[in-house]
């Protein structure tokens, strides 16, 4: 038993002192969602509330955003880390730590549909919907979620101190069609994938990571290949990132029907 | 069991003779299917019966419930209010939460006893840990004098009654069970993620350390156990688990909304400002900043937004419509299915009529100004105040004790301005 112990103790010591001597190393990961077969136009939002202001934004349902080369946004991608375990921080995400993220209220809906933000990093939720009332209601699994009233020109900041597991859902209850999701990690490895469909992180710490692929209609992303890996049944691909260069996971064709179309 | 139904039932047994007899089984508590065959935190039977298991250790069971000492629950209380129901020989009253609670709020305090699906609204789920009716921030807990005055005044305008009957001791052994069973339901809910998130499927090695293959080639895999008692690092998570739980219980008191003295505008007998005052709370009442209006509706009768959902009713609907869009495969499917057949009908959180004076948290000032400020946790109604100690809101305490005003002079206001009736029928009898 004692000498069980030993073995274990030194092959901490060396992993610990490994991952000192990895700490400057890092690289980057990219890749693009493309939608392979068509979802159709998205529909349009029945705006029943505050009629005469949100119904001149000729609001859709803004589950599945997909550009006009196919390419799906808002979808989610971050690190899995286990309960107690943190990820090496690159210096030049230092500044971005404090600078707040914007959640706003315009134009009847959230913009932008996903944030992703920190833990410590201020959240700032405003109003610019000019003489329109609107409450931000988020649902959080890890941090207390909170549901107030957010007016013009008093944006409320929040600070989230733990990470979530999954996105989290955002809600206005005055206007039933507003939706957006939180990501909230402790580290900043997570990215949206934008209008066409990229997305990037980087200065990711060298080695193998687990990534999480989220995308709102579908949760957890099941089954997607691509350079490198594919996704288990929760949505994670191991996945290994090497020093210096940035794994490209080329295009992830994500099948119409697996976002319920 | 209570001796004496044991005797009763002995003696049945004897006259039916060789019949089943008594088949008095002791109620256990159920997982939350909900929860374990969600497309979120889909739970594997094996994960299911380990879950169950660890729940048993840390709770005990509806006969004989136990807490552990970092709970801080009094456990003399839990065994007054848990087991069958019956009064010792000096008349104290024992298994109080079965006499009074659990034909409403069920064994598991699931919010699901067999009269539930006859009221409306339905019976609170405890287990979640959300209560509507307390004095503190919107996240937070409510204190033991919340859930107490909740038992003690009951509800008005929903079917739970007022147990002010009671002795005040029964009326703490009930509070402290509710809080046991939503500890219970919280920690069962942690340990569903813990799983989900941190255990699962594993690649199976060999003597070498090399992944074991199976005929096509793929990696064997097998579920990594939940079995803290011989992996001290689950252990570990557990009790952090447990800690972060009784950590927001015991916060509560640190959150209790107190309001500036120098912001409560008026003295309610001062008939000239206490109408001042309801003037300005009915601007604020039909003005964007509080928009009341938007919910409880263009004259106050609550029927403003009422298409959207409480937390319990919205997690049974997104469940439901992920069933009806994907039930799954084979068993899972089966599962779900009977899970979603078993489910009350969803219904819409409807906000409240504000002229009928009838206010479930309680009709004192305090009460209004505690539902204007932090809203009402787990329902719609967002908070107007600041968010936690510190924080800043969107409406002065002045400004929400305006609108306590209001809506307290709301039933005796005129829902219109009704033109006189004109004079046709009187001319015609003269």
């Amino acid at each position: 038993m004692r000498k069980l112990f030993t073995i274990y103790s030194t092959t901490m010591l060396l992993l610990m002192l490994t991952s000192q001597l990895n700490a400057a190393d890092w690289g980057s990961i990219k890749g693009k969602f493309v939608v392979d077969g068509s979802v159709g136009d998205p529909a349009a939002i029945n705006v029943n509330k505050d009629t005469e202001y949100c119904g001149k934004h000729d609001l859709v349902d803004e589950t599945v955003v997909v550009g006009d080369d196919g390419g799906l946004a808002n979808v989610v991608v971050y690190i899995y880390t286990k309960r107690g375990q943190s990820l090496d921080v690159h210096p030049d995400f230092e500044a971005s730590a404090s600078e707040p993220v914007v959640l706003d209220n315009k134009g009847c809906r959230f913009e932008p549909h996903v944030i992703a933000v920190r833990t410590g990093q201020p959240l700032e939720v405003r109003n610019d919907d000019p003489g329109i009332g609107h409450n931000t209601n988020a649902s959080f699994v890890a941090n207390p979620g909170f549901n107030e009233m957010v007016t013009n020109g008093a944006p409320i900041t929040k600070t989230l101190q733990k990470a979530e597991p999954v996105p989290a859902p955002v809600a206005c209850n005055v206007h039933p069609w507003m939706k957006a999701y939180a990501v909230v990690r402790e580290d900043p490895y997570m990215a949206v994938s934008d209008e066409n469909g990229e997305f990037e992180i980087l200065n990711v710490p060298a080695g193998q990571h687990e990534f999480i692929f989220w995308h709102e209609a579908k949760g957890n992303m099941k089954d997607l290949k691509m350079t490198g890996g594919k996704t288990d049944r929760k949505g994670r691909a191991k996945l290994k990132i090497a020093s210096g260069e940035t794994l490209d996971l080329g295009e992830i064709k994500i099948p119409a029907k697996a976002l319920g179309k | 069991m209570n001796y004496g139904l044991r005797s009763i039932c002995f003696l049945g047994s004897l006259v039916v003779m060789g019949a089943t007899g008594c088949d008095f089984r002791a109620p256990e508590f159920h997982l939350n299917m909900v929860q374990m065959v969600s497309d979120a935190t889909p739970t594997p039977v094996e994960y299911q019966e380990q879950i169950a298991n660890v729940l048993g250790g840390m709770f005990g069971d509806p006969d004989e419930p136990f807490a552990l000492p970092e709970t801080g629950l009094d456990i003399r209380r839990l065994k007054m209010a848990a087991g069958p129901a019956w009064t010792d020989q000096k008349g104290a009253a024992f298994g109080l939460y079965r006499q009074h609670c659990s034909h409403c709020h069920g064994i598991d305090g699931d919010g699901m006893g067999p009269t539930a699906l006859f009221l409306n609204p339905y019976p609170r789920d405890y287990r979640q840990g959300v209560y509507k009716f307390k004095s503190t921030y919107n996240p937070a807990k409510p204190t033991d004098e919340d859930l107490h005055r909740v038992l003690v005044n009951g509800i008005p305008g929903s079917a739970m009654p007022s147990f002010s009957l009671l002795p005040s001791a029964e009326v703490e052994a009930l509070v402290e069970y509710v809080k046991y069973l939503s500890f219970r339901g919280q920690m069962e809910t942690a340990l569903t993620n813990y799983v989900y998130n941190d255990l699962g499927e594993e690649e199976v090695t060999d003597e070498n350390g090399d992944p074991v293959l199976d005929d096509e080639g793929e990696p064997v895999t097998k579920l990594i156990p939940l079995d803290p008692e011989n992996d001290p690092e689950q252990q570990e998570v557990i009790k952090e688990l447990l800690a972060e739980i009784v950590d927001g219980w015991n916060e509560a008191n640190e959150q209790i909304i107190v309001p500036a003295e120098d912001a409560i505008p008026t003295d309610v007998s001062d008939m000239k400002k206490f109408a001042e005052s309801a003037a300005k709370g009915r601007e604020l009442f039909y003005g964007t900043r509080a928009n009341c209006m938007k919910c409880h509706g263009p004259t106050g009768l609550g029927d403003g937004q009422q298409d959207d959902y409480d937390i319990w009713n919205k997690a049974h609907l997104q469940f439901l419509e992920s069933v009806a869009e994907d039930p799954g495969e084979g068993e899972i499917a089966q599962d779900r299915t009977e899970v979603a057949e078993s489910l009350f009908p969803v219904r819409n959180a409807i906000p409240r009529n504000l002229r009928k004076g009838i206010y479930r948290g309680g009709n004192r000032r305090i009460d209004l100004f505690w539902r204007i400020y932090a809203g009402i946790a787990g329902s719609p109604m967002p908070g107007s105040g600041p968010a936690s100690p510190g924080a800043q809101g969107t409406l002065t305490e002045e400004e929400m004790w305006n609108i306590v005003d209001y809506v307290l002079s709301l039933p005796y206001e005129n829902a219109s301005q009704p033109q006189r009736a004109l004079p046709i029928n009187t001319e015609l009898v003269n």
